[in-house]
């Protein structure tokens, strides 16, 4: 059962489909625009790690095993490139609406749950030997999924100019946590050392409220601009 | 800025195949990572007169049950060598389909009554054909939790009164195990054979009479001393060789008492050390007796070394045996030598008992119970000294050991007892004084090297000890007859154990269920989001009519300026 175990394992990624099916993005023909986030993500990966590898130091032989926060926020400051790339693939992508975020954030998580995803999966799932790891990282990627479609929608909020003005910091706060979730919310995770489906659910709760509020803030200024 | 992002889309979007065939090719060419693989030891096996011993089976892949829960063909047996019984070797060896067995972490901490069923089990196993395959694995601790966890499952206990939705849970999320060892295909190793060493001790020249010569020293009687070296047990690895070494303390002490005492010795004194065992039959004096047949002649007796120690001891019996085949009569050598042992024993010895064991040969068996019954069908007076008293007892081949210094000191007290009575009779000296003293004493660092020699197929030691105190040392070599082999050898191939988790195969259809209930409940989440959606619209809808009011207040404002 070692191949259906994989397939089992890859169901779980199947609310990747739905979304681009049931979201309307099929009928935009939006198939190519979430390629190209996807490009955009790799290539950010891809100056991330050089950067990471040019200019900061490794932090394994000092901590083994701790939760070290100072190496998570360097490496967390890092992740605001991946800002950038959301931006880079916002202003790439025509039109507006509902369905412009949703490429972004759908694109974007597809690259990078099949590149470091993917091979995990292969590798494992599909070995003789069982473990809850592959279903739980799949579970984790169906979070991750809410999360940059969130992300990719606080973006595009930060960038309007008709934002209201009262809403700027709230906006800005919410990518400031998002981005620097490996430090508050790793951190804490592993303090409480809490069991690994716990872990997942604490994980999608956090990534529900951060949703709820990026959207109670988008509703706003969609009907104020019509969309 | 623009132009240089069309660009670098451009590149990406020429370059994705490339790197998509690159990690496609990585996926393909990646495997499963193996996280529990142990050491194992295959068991001993070995053709003796056209029967088999041991296993004939190499490859297992299936899955591990414990001593009691295995039921098929389709089980391999994972346990401790401590929990199996002689009973259920006899059910496994014939129905499981594998037998893995932990050896115990420290053999010295058990208790006697586990020492002896250890044993008894080791001789089963020697003595019987196993049609699964039986290997051991040292100890490890994480063997160790994986038996336990496949012990203590409630998967297959029917006695347990729990509800019928316990059970279906248990049977369905229970862990299972996965045992797979690779084991190539057994073959007969061709160059099967069994080296036989012989010596002979020339006496002094400068202690014969003027008026004897060198001829007349070939003329005295012979005393043919013999020990087999043990090179297997139920696995392949050396057990203790005390015989060995007693053989070998034996050669250098009479080496150095002919070429320093100035009396005459009134035998020679000849050496015979073979590769076999009582687990082979004795092949190797077989060997030499059909070999050397005419040498041996004008024989006063022959002194066969065998088990002087008891490498497992678990009883508190501290005796030495004199076993024979036929009861020697008063005043022949065999009854002289007995009663210097018996006075050499009283001497030395902190209460070691000699006794006599007397037994006739069974000439219908084909398998011997002692060694020296091979020189007594030859018509040579002969007999064995054996620290066990039934040729039975599983100590003769087992291949644990007990606290090496314990073996070591009682080798040795067995020896001295044997040398000082030996020499008694060689130079017909009165038995109450002694002969090892001083210069010629025997100590611990004499026999201590000798412990752990190898078989001359292995390296060199024991030619050069023979051949450093012997003279007329030769080695001839048993091999099969290639129509009717007597023995034969096999092949052993190095092998992994690798133990996988893994769930029932009911338990993946379970979680497809499971998963599909998930998805169907995300399904209905992006199917309704657009009404959630619509309500979050609404909360955001009474915002303008805050905005209204602060209009409100601004023209309020300016109407007062």
């Amino acid at each position: 059962m070692t191949l259906y175990h994989f397939g089992n394992c890859v169901a779980l990624l199947t609310p990747y489909y739905f979304t681009y099916k049931y979201s309307g993005l099929s009928e935009y023909g939006a198939f190519w625009k979430c390629v190209q986030a996807g490009g955009i993500y790799i290539f950010t990966q891809l100056v991330k790690m050089l950067v990471l590898a040019t200019f900061f130091y490794s932090d394994a032989p000092s901590s083994s095993g701790e939760f070290n926060f100072f190496a998570e926020i360097l490496r967390c400051s890092m992740d605001i490139a991946d800002l950038l790339g959301f931006a880079l693939i916002l202003s790439r992508i025509p039109g507006k609406g509902h369905s412009k975020l949703i490429t972004a954030g759908l694109g974007w998580a597809t690259a990078e749950v099949i590149l470091s995803r993917g091979i995990m999966l292969w590798v494992g799932a599909r070995g003789t030997e069982f473990s809850w790891i592959y279903i739980l990282k799949c579970l984790e990627s169906n979070v991750l999924l809410v999360q940059h479609i969130t992300t990719a929608t606080l973006i595009w909020l930060f960038t309007r100019h008709d934002l209201n003005k009262a809403l700027k910091p709230l906006v800005s706060l919410l990518l400031a946590v998002t981005v620097f979730k490996g430090v508050w919310l790793e951190g804490m995770l592993h303090i409480l050392t809490i069991g690994p489906w716990l872990t997942v659910a604490v994980k999608a709760l956090v990534a529900a409220v951060i949703g709820f509020c990026t959207l109670h803030i988008y509703s706003g200024l969609a009907q104020q601009i019509g969309i | 800025m623009m132009n240089e992002a069309d660009s670098l889309t451009e590149i990406f979007r020429g370059g994705l195949p490339h790197c998509l065939l690159i990690v496609f090719s990585l996926l393909l060419t990646c495997s499963p990572v193996m996280p529990s693989e142990f050491e194992v030891i295959s068991m001993s096996k070995y053709d003796l007169n056209g029967q088999h011993y041991g296993s004939r089976v190499a490859s297992i892949s299936l899955e591990a049950r414990s001593l009691y829960s295995w039921n098929t063909s389709r089980h391999c047996v994972l346990t401790r060598l401590t929990d199996l019984s002689i009973h259920d070797f006899d059910k496994l060896r014939q129905g499981a389909g594998g037998l893995i067995l932990m050896l115990p972490a420290n053999i010295l901490n058990l208790d006697p009554e586990t020492k002896e069923l250890i044993t008894i089990l080791e001789q089963s196993m020697l003595t019987h054909t196993a049609a699964v395959p039986i290997y051991f694995a040292p100890y490890n601790k994480d063997l160790e939790k994986i038996i336990d966890d496949i012990t203590y499952t409630t998967t297959d206990s029917p006695g347990q009164n729990q509800t019928a939705l316990a059970q279906l849970v248990v049977t369905v999320s229970a862990n299972r195990y996965h045992i797979n060892v690779g084991g190539g295909s057994i073959a007969a190793n061709k160059n099967s054979k069994i080296p036989i060493i012989h010596g002979e001790l020339i006496p002094n020249q400068l202690a014969l009479k003027p008026t004897e010569s060198v001829a007349d020293g070939q003329k005295l009687p012979v005393i043919l001393i013999t020990a087999n070296l043990k090179t297997f047990g139920i696995y392949n690895d050396y057990p203790v060789n005390a015989d060995a070494a007693v053989l070998l303390v034996l050669m250098e002490l009479f080496s150095k008492l002919h070429y320093t005492s100035s009396m005459a010795p009134k035998y020679r004194l000849r050496f015979l050390l073979s590769d076999a065992g009582v687990l082979l039959n004795f092949q190797g004096s077989k060997k030499w007796l059909e070999v050397d047949d005419n040498a041996l002649q004008n024989v006063e007796f022959v002194l066969c070394l065998d088990t002087i120690s008891e490498s497992l001891s678990y009883t508190t019996e501290n005796a030495l045996y004199m076993h024979v085949s036929k009861p020697p009569k008063d005043k022949t050598s065999i009854s002289n030598f007995f009663k210097l042992l018996k006075s050499s024993a009283e001497k030395y010895s902190n209460g070691l008992a000699v006794e006599g064991v007397h037994k006739k040969i069974n000439l219908a068996d084909t398998k011997l119970a002692w060694e020296h019954e091979r020189f007594s069908i030859k018509r040579y007076p002969s007999f064995t000294l054996s620290s066990v008293k039934s040729p039975r007892s599983p100590i003769r081949t087992t291949i644990f050991k007990n606290d090496e210094s314990r073996l070591v000191e009682h080798t040795l007290n067995t020896t001295r007892i044997i040398a000082e009575a030996l020499a008694s009779f060689m130079y017909k000296v009165d038995p109450t004084s002694s002969i090892f003293e001083g210069q010629l004493a025997i100590k611990e660092e004499n026999i201590l090297p000798y412990f752990g020699v190898k078989s001359i197929l292995h390296n060199n030691d024991v030619k050069d000890a023979f051949e450093k105190y012997l003279n007329n040392v030769k080695i001839i070599y048993d091999k099969p007859d290639a129509r009717d082999p007597e023995f034969m050898f096999y092949n052993e191939n190095e092998v992994k154990l690798n133990v996988y988790r893994v769930k029932p195969a009911i338990f993946d259809l379970f979680l497809t269920f499971v998963i599909g209930a998930y998805l169907l409940a995300v399904f209905l989440a992006i199917q309704y989001f657009p009404r959630f959606y619509d309500e979050v619209s609404k909360l955001t809808k009474e915002d303008p009519a805050g905005q209204s009011n602060g209009h409100s207040s601004e023209r309020v404002r300016m109407k007062s300026h």
